[in-house]
């Protein structure tokens, strides 16, 4: 098998520049399949927009990237894919039936297969009695958990998550990495950010962001072991100063 | 009550609109803007109304005198500022001219009115009278009435310079608008206006709110296309704006008693066509903003052009000439008008499909400015 075949998100050299400002900067990235990799890094280090242009929400001003093989933005690859965006992404004037519905009906399910997946997931996420209920009159953390329905709902291979457990109480975290952990088993690729250093510890492999670019990349254990840390958060600073340190050297 | 805990407040929300470049020039530049269109389209005085005059005046010949043409005076006292004056010669070229929309009204100057309205002075008795037969376009009542006023001061004037003390009499006899009222003028621009706005303003709401949830996001994160996005907004208001008018419909023929002459679902027809149009602009127009708030600063710009320059409340022969064009970009413009020849007049496809065909076109460049604008956002 090929290195490509394996590789379910490769990006070379991809930027993102506003104006001025360069929220994605020259930026290598693979990600293989099967794989939960997590990009840490503070806020406006480009981590959502780098999965915004993965997802073909965004287009890139220089660089390339494949998605599942096909180069981006490409019309057929964003079936295959799915994407939580930070905000919760649901329509609160509709129930949480009604919005997995839209979303099964965008990715064309069937009725029967509509019916079985949104009762998987219901009671995946534990709102099986909220089915009906509009989604404004939930909390914040349900509101989540109807996001991430509505992201698996087309059982898609490749999983973009921006922070994905934010406002999700500590059980329903746990609950939610297992699942991830299922998926991953089924060969699902999960690529997520999150603020959670104690939750990118579960990740396949972590990539810390800073200024557009990713400034180290390996599994948990190896990042701890070379920062000569005992959290990722120590690390990502022993590595963000590296990083600086060598930026000012050039 | 503490004043610093009140001035800590008023500082804050002073610098919350300082902040915002855009609230801030929108409130200043809204109010200008209202103030402007209100001041120049508001007029009130119409002009440049189209009629014909159909004079078969034979005018009177006295023993041993010169003949005299009373029609002649009375039309060279007519205002040229109110009246564009066309003349022809067959009374029923000239209704076909009203019949056809191209001209208001024919003012006819029957065969004997010089020679009935001297008779009538010389001897009161007679029993003959003079009379100028207006038959015309009825359905817009500042027109009708314009044309009246300006025929009967022309023969005010022609009878206080001649010398005639005859009754004149100045017959209507309308073409389109038998026993219409101002609210049959009305109701029909109102079913476009309401759409118009309604379908505008959602649309702009819904889609900022698109935008700022994330839905736009994942929607566009999926198979579906910016095109595909558009095109389902425009079914769905468009079936809206739809039962919007049948309410509004219902309503006007029940409780107001409206005159319904045509098929009224080529009027649903004109109104659907517009509110694809609406939501498109609607969708354009949430591009400029980044939250519900500033989408809400749009509003005097969605509904002042459209309040004053669509010909819903007066004619566009009521708005001043320079500004009259720009009532040809507002694309509520063709569907009152539409719906008002529909209605009133009982125009059938064959003589409105200049206003569907502009909707079309406002549809269908708007539409793709809102794809456009959704693509642009990928940038």
């Amino acid at each position: 098998m090929n290195q490509q075949s394996e590789l379910a998100i490769e990006t070379r050299g991809l930027s993102k520049q506003y104006g001025n400002f360069t929220a994605v900067n020259h930026l290598d990235l693979k990600v293989k399949k099967g794989e939960i990799y997590g990009l840490l890094g503070p806020n406006g280090a480009g981590k959502t927009t780098l999965i915004k242009m993965l997802c073909s929400i965004l287009h890139s001003t220089r660089g390339k990237a494949r998605v599942l093989g096909e180069e981006i933005p490409d019309g057929n690859v964003v079936s295959s894919i799915g994407y939580m965006p930070q905000e919760t992404g649901v329509y609160m004037g509709l129930t949480v039936d009604q919005n997995l519905k839209f979303y099964g009906r965008v990715f064309n399910l069937d009725k029967e297969e509509m019916e079985k997946r949104e009762d998987e997931l219901l009671k995946f996420v534990a709102l099986e009695d909220w089915k009906h209920e509009m989604v404004e009159n939930l909390s914040g953390g349900m509101k989540h958990r109807v996001s991430l329905a509505c992201t698996l709902i087309h059982q898609p291979e490749l999983l973009f998550l921006d922070e994905p457990t934010v406002g999700v109480d500590p059980e329903l975290r746990v609950s939610f990495w297992n699942y991830f952990y299922q998926l991953r088993q089924k060969g699902v690729t999960i690529l997520l950010t999150t603020h959670y250093m104690d939750e990118a510890r579960n990740c396949d492999r972590i990539g810390f962001m800073q200024h557009g670019h990713l400034i180290a990349e390996d599994t948990p254990s190896k990042l701890l072991e070379e920062s000569r840390t005992d959290s990722l958060e120590d690390a990502f600073l022993v590595f963000s100063r590296s990083d600086k340190k060598s930026g000012d050297g050039c | 009550m503490k004043f610093y805990r009140i001035m800590a407040v008023s500082r804050r929300v002073f610098r919350d609109v300082v902040n915002d470049k855009r609230s801030l020039a929108m409130l200043f530049l809204a109010p200008i803007f209202a103030m402007c269109v209100f001041g120049l389209a508001f007029s009130g005085d119409v002009e440049d109304v189209n009629v014909v005059i159909v004079n078969q005046d034979q005018g009177y010949t006295p023993p041993l005198g010169n003949t005299t043409y009373l029609s002649q005076t009375i039309i060279s006292h007519l205002d040229t500022k109110v009246l564009n004056i066309q003349t022809m010669d067959n009374v029923e070229q000239a209704r076909q001219q009203v019949m056809d929309g191209k001209t208001s009204a024919v003012i006819i100057f029957p065969e004997n009115f010089t020679q009935n309205a001297i008779m009538a002075t010389k001897n009161a008795s007679a029993g003959s009278s003079a009379e100028i037969i207006i038959q015309g376009d009825d359905t817009i009542p500042n027109i009708k009435n314009a044309i009246l006023k300006s025929v009967s001061d022309a023969l005010t004037e022609t009878m206080s310079e001649e010398g005639v003390n005859s009754p004149l009499k100045v017959t209507s006899e309308p073409i389109y608008g038998q026993d219409a009222e101002f609210i049959d003028f009305f109701v029909p621009g109102i079913l476009a206006f309401v759409v118009y706005l309604l379908t505008t303003i959602l649309t702009l709401i819904t889609f900022v709110g698109e935008r700022t949830s994330g839905t736009l996001e994942r929607v566009l994160a999926s198979p579906v296309t910016e095109g595909e996005v558009v095109t389902g907004y425009a079914i769905t208001f468009g079936t809206l704006g739809v039962i919007q008018v049948t309410i509004l419909l219902v309503i006007a023929l029940v409780v107001f008693n409206i005159i319904v002459v045509g098929n009224v679902l080529l009027a649903f027809l004109a109104v659907a066509i517009l509110a694809v149009t609406c939501q498109a602009l609607g969708i354009l127009l949430s591009s400029l903003a980044k939250r519900p708030e500033q989408a809400i600063q749009f509003f005097p710009f969605v509904v002042l052009p459209a309040f004053l320059l669509s010909g819903v409340f007066w004619p566009i022969q009521a708005i001043p000439e320079w500004l009259r064009p720009f009532s040809y970009l507002v694309p509520p413009t063709y569907a009152v008008d539409a719906c008002r020849a529909v209605m009133l007049k009982g125009w059938g496809l064959e003589k409105i499909w200049p206003d569907l065909a502009a909707l079309v076109i406002f549809a269908v460049l708007f539409l793709g400015l809102a794809v456009w604008s959704l693509k642009r956002g990928k940038k």
